[in-house]
């Protein structure tokens, strides 16, 4: 092998250097191309926004939920380092409806917070059973008072998919059809859902039905469902208490299906089935799934209400 | 010459009070005008450096100001409130980033400043110490505030009552030191900042207290309706906020009305500025919306107005000291008139009296320029914290 000439070496160097004066792109990227490339860091809430975002954003954001498994989203209170990621995200996407209840006392930057479900605030639903209170001279005001779970009402996780779209383009312009593209692909993913639920309730619409917990009022408002809610935890056989208060209610509200927010105790299953009623999972999906993701647990949920209406 | 001068120096220390006094007189005919020179361009430099890096200020109609010496310099002039719909109107439009602050309350002699995290990225004001704002009733620390009030993280810093006789008014806050700031050599390092929603605590709009669904002690509810409970004054407010209560503080009302000072407003370009202050013109507008560059502009054209009188006036003092001063000399030569007899009885030429009272007025002026310069070179050392103390706070 020889080695390379030195007039050769000069000679490639200059070739280089008029390179790089010529075409900046091939050597260098300006301040704004590296912007531009970085990908953005969304923070949700729960992990419904997640989904959408991560579905919307597809490659051009990296979006984090840090709860813990089992942990329940609306609930859970992130600790000093998890705010500071928080902190740190150029979108922070919220649920909005008095979910998650840690975002009022802490501090992140309130205007790359967005709240997905700002744009039907006014279809919020109050909870009445919260009592109220008042003092001084604020007036009456509740603690808890609105229901959370918005996105199991598949047309308005299609608005909230829609915001995000639209905070995400706001942040890069440039991406907006990209983002569009993918919205319109997911919007039309969560309304097949809304229709085929929408076309199983009106097989039988006026049938009754329990729910474990009161989380599903969006779902029963969009689908004209009569749910009656306890509260119960799956993971937990009820006392006698409990189902006495069940035998109660079914008195006057005789439902046949029993709505769970996760796999029930096999014991509940028995005693309920033993009362002639039978058990269903609907997974609001508030948090990661172990298996799967949003729109398989979703569907999964479908065919699982499928016998209640039959 | 050196005869001269070491015959000068001994009659000048032999009349210390006369020495002194001449000195004393020239140096503060030479210091006074430097000294204010020098205070007045740092005032300019800081004055001016701040408001340029600010491009807007959105406040309520009245003074711009307070407005802008409010949110700029945290002076204690508190302007017209003015609600957080204003920042929203201006996060609306999409053409400019909206910093709501809320610079109202004093603790322990130094602003509060309830603003959003936007604020200090805004400024590039980096922690130094500790961690930043995380939870409700966290504060941050600027650097001089910090060194005023012997702070550092986990100390408590608790906010002042607004005023001294309200007995009925909110408890003052107990505020947890989470951060100390970088020094940055402006009005924020002397400032508390705390979140927008810590400081609605320490005005008592969003508060915590123990659920009166539960309350133990029957006195505290005043009355019980179905789905409303309406405490009595016994109602205990939290004045800490701890892991235990946290949960507990709640708004009252809707909190995109609460109240704030001001907004400041980074528009996203100049077209974008442009069109934010054409939407401020109307006269039904209750919002007025100021370039602080332009309006501290203004200010400093009335300092520098303000500060040609004050030369004139030294100018004028100054001619007389000077006239005072050759009187001084004048009869301290018909004074010494015997002690020049006898110089020139010695065999002393004329010219050799006119030296000794040369090297007399040279070791004087000297003596005042190297003292002149002393001070001078302290004044210049300590300008932007005089500045801060004496215009600024």
């Amino acid at each position: 092998m020889h080695a390379l000439k030195l007039p050769m070496v000069s000679r490639i160097v200059w070739i280089l250097l008029l390179m790089c004066i010529f075409l900046p792109g091939t050597c260098s990227l300006s301040f704004a191309e590296k912007k531009a490339e970085e990908k953005l860091i969304i923070y949700t809430v729960n992990y419904p926004l997640k989904y959408f975002a991560e579905r919307i954003a597809g490659r051009e954001a990296q979006v984090e939920f840090p709860a813990p498994p089992g942990m329940d989203p609306a609930f859970w209170m992130p600790d000093a380092g998890t705010i500071a990621g928080y902190q740190g995200a150029d979108l922070i996407l919220l649920n909005g409806a008095a979910y998650a209840k840690w975002i009022p006392r802490v501090t992140l930057p309130q205007f790359r917070q967005v709240n997905t479900s700002a744009g039907f605030k006014d279809h919020y639903i109050k909870i009445d059973e919260a009592v109220t209170h008042s003092h001084g001279l604020g007036g009456e005001h509740s603690h808890s008072g609105t229901a959370f779970t918005t996105w199991i009402d598949f047309s308005l996780a299609a608005r909230q998919a829609f915001t995000i779209m639209d905070a995400l383009s706001r942040k890069r312009p440039d991406l907006r059809d990209t983002f569009l593209g993918n919205y319109q692909v997911l919007e039309k993913e969560l309304l097949a859902l809304d229709e085929e639920i929408k076309k199983m309730v009106s097989k039988n619409p006026d049938r009754p039905l329990v729910a474990s917990h009161p989380v599903y009022q969006y779902f029963a408002r969009r689908y004209g469902l009569h749910i009656e809610s306890v509260m119960w935890e799956p993971d937990e056989v009820p006392t006698e208490k409990q189902w006495a208060e069940l035998r109660y209610g079914l008195e006057g509200h005789p439902a046949k299906w029993m709505i769970w927010e996760g796999e029930p105790a096999a014991a509940s299953v028995e005693r309920l089935k033993s009362m002639g009623v039978g058990s269903i999972v609907f997974d609001p999906c508030g948090n990661t799934p172990e298996n799967g993701d949003f729109m398989s647990v979703m569907r999964k949920n479908v065919e699982n209400l499928k016998p209640a209406f039959q | 010459m050196i005869d001269s001068l070491y015959i000068a120096w001994k009659y000048l220390s032999f009349n210390k009070v006369k020495t002194a006094t001449l000195i004393g007189c020239i140096l503060l005919i030479a210091f006074l005008p430097i000294a204010l020179e020098l205070l007045l361009n740092e005032s300019e430099e800081q004055l001016l450096s701040r408001a340029v890096s600010t491009p807007l200020v959105v406040g309520a109609k009245g003074s711009s100001l307070d407005l802008v010496m409010n949110t700029l310099y945290y002076g204690e002039e508190v302007p017209e409130l003015i609600t957080m719909e204003a920042a929203q109107q201006v996060a609306m439009s999409g053409l400019a980033l909206p910093i709501p602050m809320y610079v109202r309350f004093r603790a322990r002699g130094h602003p509060i400043v309830g603003t959003t995290l936007d604020y200090l990225d805004f400024r590039g004001l980096q922690v130094s110490k500790g961690q930043s704002l995380a939870l409700l009733g966290d504060c941050i620390v600027g650097a001089a505030a910090a060194e005023a009030l012997q702070l550092k993280p986990g100390d408590s810093l608790v906010s002042s009552p607004e005023n001294l006789f309200d007995l009925a008014g909110v408890y003052p806050l107990k505020m947890k030191v989470v951060g100390i700031l970088g020094k940055s050599h402006t009005s924020d390092d002397l400032a508390v900042f705390v979140d927008l929603k810590t400081a609605w605590i320490i005005q008592g709009l969003l508060h915590g207290h123990e659920d009166l669904s539960k309350a133990k002690d029957p006195q505290v509810i005043l009355k019980q309706e179905e789905k409303n409970i309406v405490g009595s004054a016994k109602v205990y407010e939290y004045t800490e906020i701890t892991e235990d209560n946290i949960e507990s503080f709640h708004f009252h009302g809707d909190p995109g009305i609460y109240p704030i000072t001001a907004v400041m407003v980074v528009p996203r370009d100049d077209k974008s500025e442009t069109i934010l202050r054409g939407r401020y013109l109307s006269k039904e507008e209750s919002h007025q919306i100021v370039k602080p560059e332009e309006v501290i502009d203004t200010l400093l054209q009335n300092i520098f107005r303000i500060k040609n009188v004050l030369d004139a006036v030294i100018s004028v003092v100054g001619l007389a000291t000077v006239l005072a001063l050759l009187l001084v000399f004048a009869l301290s030569l018909r004074l010494r008139q015997r002690e020049m007899q006898t110089i020139f009885r010695l065999g002393c030429r004329r010219m050799t009296i006119a030296r000794l009272v040369a090297a007399e007025i040279l070791i004087i002026v000297l003596f005042s320029a190297i003292l002149c310069m002393g001070l001078v070179l302290v004044v210049n050392h300590y300008a932007s914290d005089l500045v801060r103390m004496l215009f600024i706070r």
